[in-house]
């Protein structure tokens, strides 16, 4: 259980997130949506400790997570993976390292360094990156590679952290809608195959609605709702982001993933890419539209 | 035409006068400014003549004599002096004593004296680089502001760096000198210091551009500071580190040249005493190899360095696409 109590951040004068309070019980997936700006990210941030929270505290069981320092904090940002919108791999080593990269604070420092992975650590790592059909991608340079494939590269990576807890900050935002279908659909596999807890920022609403068991919405740094997927009403909706930001969170198709054209299967150059995108923004319009009348 | 009412034409003539004003200060400051350099230069020009032993105009005729002293007795002369053959003017004089200073390495087969002294210096310049290389790499990444948040330990690095490249080579190996005696270990110990100062400074502002989403990915899986540097940054920043260090190289061949002529071993030691004894061949000999190799080393270290660069400029593509 991952609980939050009375959260705050500041950054100056600046309130990023205020007083937030919140229970996620191991094994839920969570979407987190709201506008851009709403804290979302600086939520997620200080789950994992990147950025250390001004007031309250967070608590994982009975770990402390908000006031632990050094190799506890290492040891915790071990088991609370995260996922980032733009990936951050090491674009100049091989995918098959940047996935051992995971490992790091299993072992000691100065086998790492000198390169020695065990043989089941790379065996585990090229089962991480078959579970996500990039396996043949192993041996090329991680900045090579597609948005799609290297968002799954920072999945495996993730994966190979054994972690209880998996943060993805905008995992989607800067890929197309096929290739966000697929990493949405490698989360949920995780969530409900291995039972870990998965926490996502969303930038849009359809995403959340189809793949998260529950629905945290923030406005300006709070919580404004907190509920199940049909629970939120359009009414909720144009709340969290505004009457026009609606039409936004759901027109953005470079985010979406309700509309690709054809199902995920293996990943492809983005070549084709193009009118898959125009078409799913033209629905998506079009979905809006009925959406706001209704 | 857009037609403006009586407001909008008040501020466009408003607007119009004003930058009129801003263009005439500007020309004004700039006339001043080259009035300025004129008179400074002029006067610095006077001073340095004023303070010289001879004047310099007096002394333009003399101008050509070092060339003519240069001359040899004939054009075979700098070949037999480079390669070390017997001179058909060898008098038992030190001028023209090539095969003495033969180095003989299986039998009969010898290295000239001067192509030995010339990898003697080589030499110098390659183990200071990679000395003060290794010993700056490791500086750099305590003086970079993304990678040490100490504020007090990058302040005591970037002044101990600053300190260590404040002194020009040949100071340092005076001192050198001194307390190791005459011969190549001043030497390098002088050029690497130097060079630690140096390449420390680069390398540091290069770790502070780097991109550090890599590190924050590894901060996020749980990595300690050393594997996040490692991992996260050095094969970022490594074609740079690369690049800087050959051109290290070519600054330190030049400085272990110039160490050798106070004492340093190596090449500059011959080139001086040829140079104050007046052996016209010898020295032609010397300027000659010196230019060759410095020639080869430059091209050689801008070939691999744009191979490098090419590389790193390819790999940012890759990231961006």
């Amino acid at each position: 259980m991952l609980s939050l109590t009375n959260v705050t951040r500041r950054f100056g004068t600046n309130v990023a997130v205020e007083n937030c309070t919140i229970e996620i019980p191991a094994g839920q997936m969570v979407g987190i949506i709201g506008k851009s700006g709403a804290g979302k990210s600086t939520l997620l941030r200080m789950i994992n400790r990147l950025i250390d929270p001004s007031e309250g505290t967070i608590a994982y069981g009975d770990i402390e997570v908000s006031t632990i320092k050094g190799a506890a904090l290492r040891l915790w940002q071990r088991d609370c993976a995260m996922i980032f919108q733009q990936f951050n791999l090491v674009p100049r080593l091989d995918v098959l390292t940047n996935v051992l990269l995971g490992r790091l604070n299993h072992r000691s420092t100065a086998l790492s360094i000198l390169g020695l992975f065990t043989q089941e650590e790379r065996a585990s790592a090229i089962l991480a990156l078959e579970q996500l059909d990039i396996t043949k991608t192993a041996l090329q340079k991680a900045g090579t590679l597609s948005g799609g494939q290297q968002q799954r590269v920072a999945i495996a990576r993730a994966l190979m952290q054994r972690p209880k807890v998996i943060l993805a900050d905008e995992p989607i935002a800067s890929l197309d809608p096929r290739n966000a279908q697929i990493v949405m659909d490698s989360l949920r596999a995780i969530n409900q195959r291995d039972g870990l807890t998965v926490v996502t920022n969303l930038h849009t609403l359809d995403t959340a609605r189809t793949y998260c068991q529950r629905i945290v919405g923030m406005q300006n740094g709070r919580i404004v709702f907190d509920g199940s997927p049909d629970d939120l009403t359009t009414d909720i909706a144009r709340e969290i982001y505004g009457a026009e930001g609606l039409k936004e969170a759901f027109s953005e198709t470079m985010t979406s993933t309700s509309l690709p054209a054809a199902p995920a299967t293996a990943p492809d150059k983005s070549a084709s890419n193009e009118p898959v995108k125009s078409r799913a923004g033209e629905v998506a319009k079009r979905m809006t539209d009925a959406q706001l009348v209704t | 035409m857009v037609e403006l009412d009586a407001g909008a034409m008040l501020r466009t003539q408003e607007t119009e006068r004003h930058y009129r004003q801003l263009l005439g200060q500007r020309r004004l400051y700039s006339v001043l400014i080259i009035i300025g350099l004129l008179v400074a230069a002029s006067a610095s020009l006077w001073f340095a003549n004023e303070t010289n032993a001879g004047k310099f105009f007096d002394r333009i005729p003399y101008f050509f004599d070092f060339f003519k002293d240069l001359a040899p007795r004939d054009g075979w002369e700098i070949w037999r002096a480079l390669f070390d053959l017997p001179s058909p003017y060898d008098d038992g004089s030190l001028q023209y004593n090539y095969p003495v200073g033969r180095v003989y390495l299986i039998g009969p087969v010898y290295l000239p004296e001067y192509f030995y002294k010339m990898i003697e210096t080589l030499n110098i310049a390659i183990v200071a680089t990679m000395f003060g290389t290794a010993l700056g790499f490791v500086f750099s990444f305590f003086a970079a502001t993304n990678v040490n948040s100490n504020r007090a330990v990058r302040f005591v690095v970037r002044r101990f760096l600053e300190i260590l490249r404040a002194f020009p080579e040949i100071v340092v190996a005076g001192f050198f000198l001194v307390v190791f005696s005459l011969g190549p270990i001043p030497a390098i110990m002088a050029v690497a210091i130097h060079t630690v100062g140096a390449i420390g400074k680069l390398y540091f502002e290069v770790v502070e551009n780097a991109d550090m989403k890599a590190d924050e990915g590894l901060r996020a899986v749980g990595a300690n500071k050393v594997s996040r540097v490692w991992f996260g940054i050095v094969p970022q920043v490594m074609p740079n580190f690369m690049s800087y260090a050959l051109l290290r190289f070519e600054i330190n061949v030049r400085a272990s040249t110039i160490i050798g002529a106070v004492g340093g071993g190596g090449i500059g030691e011959q080139l001086r005493l040829a140079i104050s004894r007046g052996h016209e061949a010898k020295t032609l000999a010397i300027v000659l190899l010196l230019f060759t190799t410095i020639v080869a080393v430059d091209q050689l270290s801008a070939y691999i360095r744009k191979r490098l660069v090419g590389e790193q400029a390819f790999a940012l593509q890759g990231a961006l696409a």
